[in-house]
């Protein structure tokens, strides 16, 4: 009796002192950030394309998704949680790389009942505001930056619900690849667009202010269209930080990290002579 | 909602917002299935790419499966008199509404083959597949043709659907419109329309469906003459009354409002449609020697699934008519179903100055 009370506090204060240690190291890794951030990297090396090098120094940041509400039928059943998000800056462009997991690629609407997959990156027309998350609203509205296979990519203006209209022209180039095969399978979809892009009802790209951004992604293959739509809440791009964010931020999380460890590696220690003293 | 109009014009149900309601009767009993109409619709209006596979008005026999296949289990329409809520319906599949076929032509006329000219492959459904099938034993088997278009809903589900109002009815007309601008291809007009006639375009990736021809009724021909929509005009026994339900005068109105002998196809989907159909009067049954016995050909039961419990009076009307016109006596309802005076048929300038 007393020898399983032993073994199961030693076991506890394992795991705590475990789990500890590991959200101590990884906080300056993953998420030293405020929730909702999503980090910009200084643009280096080729990002142009959804398989360049480059990317693979740029850190991605996990955004949960989830159906948007919606008055359009199944608007509940969407298929896709999350969309692993990179974003880098430099050479007067903005560059964005989504990636999604969707067993089925899904590229053709060329028969009645097929939908093609789709992504979509909505931003605020006026950067100093943040807009309903849906589809903005009459006085506050969003640019959207959408890709579908059969159309390419889209520029939208839209200020709520069935308002979106398409930009004559497009700013915003976007390329893609579908690899991989069942559970491993997965979007990649590069955005780019100049920061200075000019226009009317277009989301200036700030210099000093933080940009607000979220997400939406459509698998096909469901039936997913329009309102039926796995979406984020707002993020946002730290662009008020500088490019590379704020520094002190990662050393304050080590520091705290580190305590806490300490904290609790004496604490396990203390439960356990305890324990043991009173055998 | 409708409403009634109160202005004094009339007291038709007209949509809300609604000026005018265009409206076409079709008498059954004329229509011979020689797709003439389909024809005129399809030249006009849906040869081009991605457009293929649609008719905006097809004929189909009945009973039988129709076009698409089993379009009357698909869903659609309303849930209740109030219209708050919708019936969820599917797309049809593009074997339901069959892919046009390509034919062994240039094998027969340039390469010598003496095969039957045929279809190259895939001919297992299409439009008109069970044509004059029907139903019921020899010698009393039977069936007729149903020409269908869009039905110009009075309480449109199509429209309500469409989470973009890109499909609308028109203030002027109640003509109902796929606006091609604002139409995104999602398609919820295609699931919501019981009728299934909205059809989504597989090439412009937007949805199309019947326009009622407006630029003819508009008077857009070279000369700017007003003309009726192809399928009723090109009609050869010309079965198609055209004009306005609110027009108290035409026979549209007599038919459908005070003889009420003219019924909307499937009333149950409680879109109110504006396309109206005098049933089918069949011969009754007889015996294998020929003899006619009391019973009907087309069962009754049938025709209420179509037209809903109002077809036991309107042909009960319909008979009483023809029996007073059989005796020499003068039925206003005999000679409007007679008429063969276009003048008369097509009534579309009525509310021109109004
Ligand atoms: S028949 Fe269908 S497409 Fe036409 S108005 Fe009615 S619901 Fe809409
Ligand atoms: S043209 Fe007239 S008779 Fe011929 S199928 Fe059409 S409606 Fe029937």
């Amino acid at each position: 009796m007393a020898d399983r009370d032993h073994r199961r506090t030693v076991l506890a204060a394992a795991a705590v002192t475990l789990l500890v240690t590991l959200s101590a190291v990884a906080a300056p890794m993953a998420s030293a950030r405020p929730a909702h951030e999503i980090p910009v990297s200084p643009a280096t090396g080729d990002l142009g394309e959804p398989t360049a090098d480059g990317w693979d120094d740029v850190p991605a940041a996990t955004v949960a998704l989830a159906s948007a509400p919606s008055s359009v039928p199944n608007a509940d059943q969407t298929s896709v949680e999350r969309v692993h998000v990179q974003a880098a800056r430099g050479d007067g462009r903005l560059y964005l790389r989504l990636q999604w997991q969707d067993a089925t690629r899904d590229v053709s609407a060329d028969d009645p009942r097929e939908f093609a997959d789709s992504v979509a990156v909505q931003f605020p027309v006026n950067a100093s505001s943040r807009p309903p998350i849906a589809m903005g609203g009459p006085d506050n509205r969003v640019n959207v930056w959408y890709w579908s296979p059969p159309t390419g990519t889209e520029e939208l203006l839209a200020g709520g619900a069935g308002s979106t209209t398409s930009f004559p022209e497009s700013s915003v180039n976007a390329s893609a690849v579908h690899r991989g095969s069942g559970a491993n399978a997965t979007w990649t979809v590069v955005y780019t667009r100049e920061l200075d892009a000019a226009g009317e009802n277009r989301t200036t790209v700030p210099e000093t202010r933080d940009l607000d951004v979220a997400f939406a992604v459509w698998n096909g293959s469901n039936g997913e269209r329009s309102g039926q739509k796995a979406v984020s809440e707002w993020h946002y791009f730290p662009f008020s930080g500088g490019p590379e964010g704020p520094p002190y931020q990662a050393l304050l999380w080590s520091v705290a990290g580190v305590a806490i460890v300490g904290v609790v590696a004496v604490t396990a220690f203390g439960v356990h002579r305890a324990r043991g003293g009173m055998r | 909602m409708s409403s009634q109009q109160e202005d004094g014009d009339t007291h038709v149900n007209v949509a809300d917002g609604i000026d005018h309601q265009v409206a076409m009767v079709m008498d059954l009993n004329k229509c011979i299935g020689c797709q003439t109409c389909t024809i005129a619709c399809k030249s006009l209006w849906t040869e081009d790419g991605g457009s293929e596979y649609m008719y905006w008005n097809n004929v189909e026999t009945k009973p039988g499966e129709g076009y698409p296949r089993g379009w009357e289990d698909s869903g659609g329409g309303w849930q209740s008199e109030d219209h708050s809520e919708r019936q969820p319906g599917e797309i049809p599949s593009q074997e339901d509404y069959g892919r046009p076929w390509e034919f062994n032509h240039s094998e027969i006329m340039y390469e010598g083959s003496d095969e039957p000219l045929r279809p190259r492959e895939g001919a297992e459904w299409g439009p008109n597949w069970d044509e004059d099938q029907g139903a019921g034993e020899y010698p009393n088997s039977y069936y007729f043709y149903l020409p269908r278009i869009c039905n110009h809903c009075t309480h449109p589900s199509c429209v309500e659907a469409c989470p973009r109002s890109a499909i609308y009815k028109r203030e002027e007309d109640g003509i109902v419109l796929v606006d091609q601008d604002r139409c995104r291809g999602y398609r919820y007009c295609v699931e919501g329309c019981p009728y299934k006639k909205v059809y989504y375009n597989t090439v412009s990736k937007k949805s199309e469906k019947c326009i009622f021809c407006y630029p003819r009724i508009e008077g857009e021909g070279p000369e700017g003459e007003t003309f009726a929509p192809a399928c009723a005009e090109e009609c050869p026994p010309q079965l198609r009354l055209v004009g306005f339900l609110d027009d108290e005068d035409g026979p549209i109105y007599k038919l459908v409002e005070e003889y009420e002998v003219a019924l909307p196809l499937h009333p149950e989907f409680r879109t109110q449609p504006n396309v109206y159909y005098i049933p089918p009067y069949a011969p009754p049954q007889h015996t294998e020697d020929g003899e006619t016995v009391d019973v009907e050909r087309i069962p009754r039961q049938y025709l209420r699934e179509l037209f809903g419990d109002r077809v036991d009076d309107a042909l009960d009307t319909i008979k009483r008519e023809k029996q007073r016109a059989r005796q020499g006596d003068d039925s206003e309802l005999m000679e409007l179903l007679q008429h063969k005076n276009p003048a008369k048929q097509y009534r579309l300038e009525v509310f021109e100055d109004g």
